[in-house]
């Protein structure tokens, strides 16, 4: 599952992602991260049955962290089922059922935003 | 065997026709065969939902109370084609507005009115005697209008070529966003669903034939613009009633970084009058190939990487240089589905009868690129013939001596063939000695992705691909990469200065 870390200026003076890793001995795939001087956030990837005792390793001030969920939201009024955000996405978190209608599979999000800028039916966007 | 078009419509008068989709054709003539095929279906229903830009709708407003002769006009601030007499339009799709640009257009305006929204109309004129008035302000809705006719150009062509962008830059196509190195496909068309794919010598399609455009019952004015059959490119000129049509079927888009077009869905019922005919509409995916191009490349023959069926575009992965490659299209095979669906719905209820063409269109026409006869001024033209090189094994030190002695800011860096393999300027060489690097080769500091142009590229390109790379000058080479100039920005002064113009 993917886990959202946010920092605030606590949060970024101190190692946090690599002092949870070594406490709890869960590897994380760092998939996004934007971080400056005093704030942040970064995406991770993490084994769901890891993911708790990562979360627990990782509580600590200055850092919120959250599972992210439905990151895709799919206006399914406005799509046309073209598909064109299929091969655009680099994480294949669309596809087409039996049926030719999209199918999107959030989980996979890692937030590039790509599908929203370029979805003809301007039908996609990205909750962060 | 054959059957006419009076015993066709007899049966949809009757209620006993039997009408199915282009889809499921190929299996209906692989079990009964042609004859029987023949003999049990009079009608094949296809369908095609996509991104058709050259379309639009000639709109009459009727007279105002001191009547005005519309000269120029804008609606929602996209401007439309006044030069038709003094209240009509054309408004094309593609034209984008003046406040909100590619995201909103003349196929949104369009969708707007279907959709029943009220459109703001804006007009100037110089004002006759018989027309005195020189503006007007007003908002109409598609009832108020006297007429509103979808004409389109250049729709349903026949298959298309896929896409893919083989440079290392990402780039925003009409066919959609091209990721660099190849690393996606995108393709337009229904394939075996498609019109014109079901009858590629047109033998049943032409002027007058009668079709599902948008919503409405429309025409086939005739050929399409650009129609190029004879190539496998046909397109057809349609026609319809937009105060019939619904949004279902019609769709404003935006193709990011290219602008606006719109997504129509068409239909044509094929009748099956004789065996050619229904042999025609046996077409299946894998019989249907079209070629996977090079957007990549700015020209217009843009190099083909490989010929593709439909039947692999739609399998979702094509293999380009031994990868699997991602492809998907932009054009929605479901609501090309529904098409051909409401279409055989349509016919099957007696809504929709069946006429044979008035006319028919040339099914051999190739079409023809523009032969430019006006004046161009080419990049062998501004190009700087007279120019210095250095190898990738010689020093940076050599380097520095070498620009200083050309007068210039760009060293192309060459092989032992002379073949262009890296450029320096005058920036790496300055930063090399900063950082006390002078004795390293060539080759260590060179930029080896060299931003290059042909002498044949016009030199309105060549400046573009100056400004969009933010580089001083382009090497001009040619097909084996050797070098026959330089083409520098400040050359392309000259431009304005008289030189290459005329």
């Amino acid at each position: 599952m993917k886990l959202m870390v946010e920092f605030d200026s606590d949060g970024v003076q101190y190692p946090n992602i690599a002092a949870a890793i070594l406490r709890s001995g869960v590897m994380v795939n760092v998939e996004r991260a934007l971080i400056d001087g005093d704030e942040g956030w970064a995406l991770l990837d993490v084994d769901d049955k890891d993911a708790d005792m990562f979360i627990t390793a990782l509580s600590r001030k200055g850092v919120s962290i959250r599972i992210q969920k439905d990151a895709v939201s799919h206006n399914r009024t406005d799509c046309v089922d073209c598909g064109l955000c299929i091969s655009i996405c680099q994480k294949q978190v669309f596809s087409f059922d039996e049926n030719w209608q999209l199918v999107v599979d959030s989980e996979r999000c890692v937030l590039c935003g790509r599908c929203a800028t370029y979805c003809p039916q301007r039908a996609l966007s990205i909750q962060k | 065997m054959y059957k006419s078009i009076d015993e066709i419509n007899e049966r949809i008068r009757d209620g006993s026709v039997r009408v199915v989709s282009a889809e499921e054709m190929p299996n209906i003539v692989d079990e009964l065969g042609v004859t029987g095929a023949l003999r049990d279906v009079d009608v094949v229903t296809t369908g095609t939902f996509g991104a058709m830009c050259s379309s639009g709708a000639f709109l009459n407003f009727g007279h105002s109370e001191i009547p005005i002769r519309m000269e120029k006009m804008w609606l929602n601030n996209v401007e439309a084609y006044a030069g038709i007499a003094a209240v009509d339009c054309f408004i094309g799709a593609t034209q984008e507005s003046t406040t909100r640009h590619s995201e909103y257009g003349g196929a949104h305006v369009i969708e707007d009115l279907i959709a029943g929204k009220s459109v703001e109309l804006h007009a100037r004129a110089k004002g006759t005697d018989c027309y005195p008035r020189t503006s007007i302000t007003n908002e109409f809705t598609l009832q108020e209008l006297n007429q509103a006719i979808m004409l389109n150009p250049r729709n349903s062509y026949q298959s298309y070529n896929a896409a893919t962008n083989m440079s290392d830059q990402a780039i925003k196509t009409y066919m959609g966003f091209l990721l660099p190195s190849h690393r996606n496909i995108t393709y337009s068309g229904a394939g075996c669903l498609s019109p014109l794919a079901n009858d590629p010598t047109l033998s049943v399609i032409g002027s007058g034939t009668p079709i599902f455009i948008g919503g409405a019952n429309g025409v086939v004015v005739g050929e399409g613009t650009q129609s190029s059959p004879g190539a496998g490119f046909g397109t057809l000129m349609t026609s319809g009633n937009m105060k019939e049509m619904s949004s279902d079927y019609i769709r404003a888009a935006t193709m990011t970084g290219y602008g606006v077009t719109m997504y129509v869905g068409v239909g044509i019922p094929i009748p099956l009058l004789n065996e050619e005919i229904v042999r025609h509409t046996a077409v299946r995916d894998e019989d249907l190939k079209t070629n996977i191009v090079d957007y990549g490349t700015p020209f217009r023959d843009r190099p083909v990487i490989r010929e593709v069926t439909y039947a692999q575009l739609k399998s979702g992965s094509v293999e380009i240089d031994g990868e699997e490659v991602r492809c998907s299209p932009l054009s929605s095979y479901k609501k090309a589905r529904e098409v051909a669906a409401e279409l055989k719905t349509r016919i099957e209820t007696g809504s929709f009868t069946m006429a044979l063409a008035t006319r028919p269109i040339d099914s051999h026409k190739i079409n023809k690129p523009m032969a430019e006869k006006g004046y161009v001024c080419h990049v062998n033209e501004m190009m700087v013939s007279t120019f210095v090189t250095i190898t990738g094994e010689e020093s940076v030190k050599e380097a520095a001596k070498r620009l200083l002695k050309g007068e210039t800011n760009h060293l192309p860096v060459i092989d032992s063939e002379n073949r262009l393999i890296g450029i320096v300027t005058t920036y790496d060489v300055s930063k090399a000695f900063a950082k006390d690097e002078q004795d390293m080769s060539v080759s260590e500091i060179m930029t080896k992705n060299v931003i290059t142009i042909a002498p044949d590229a016009p030199v309105d390109f060549a400046a573009r691909t100056l400004q969009q790379h933010n580089i001083g000058a382009l090497v001009v080479i040619d097909s084996s990469r050797h070098i026959l100039g330089m083409l520098n920005s400040y050359d392309l002064g000259d431009l304005v200065g008289g030189r290459g113009r005329r």
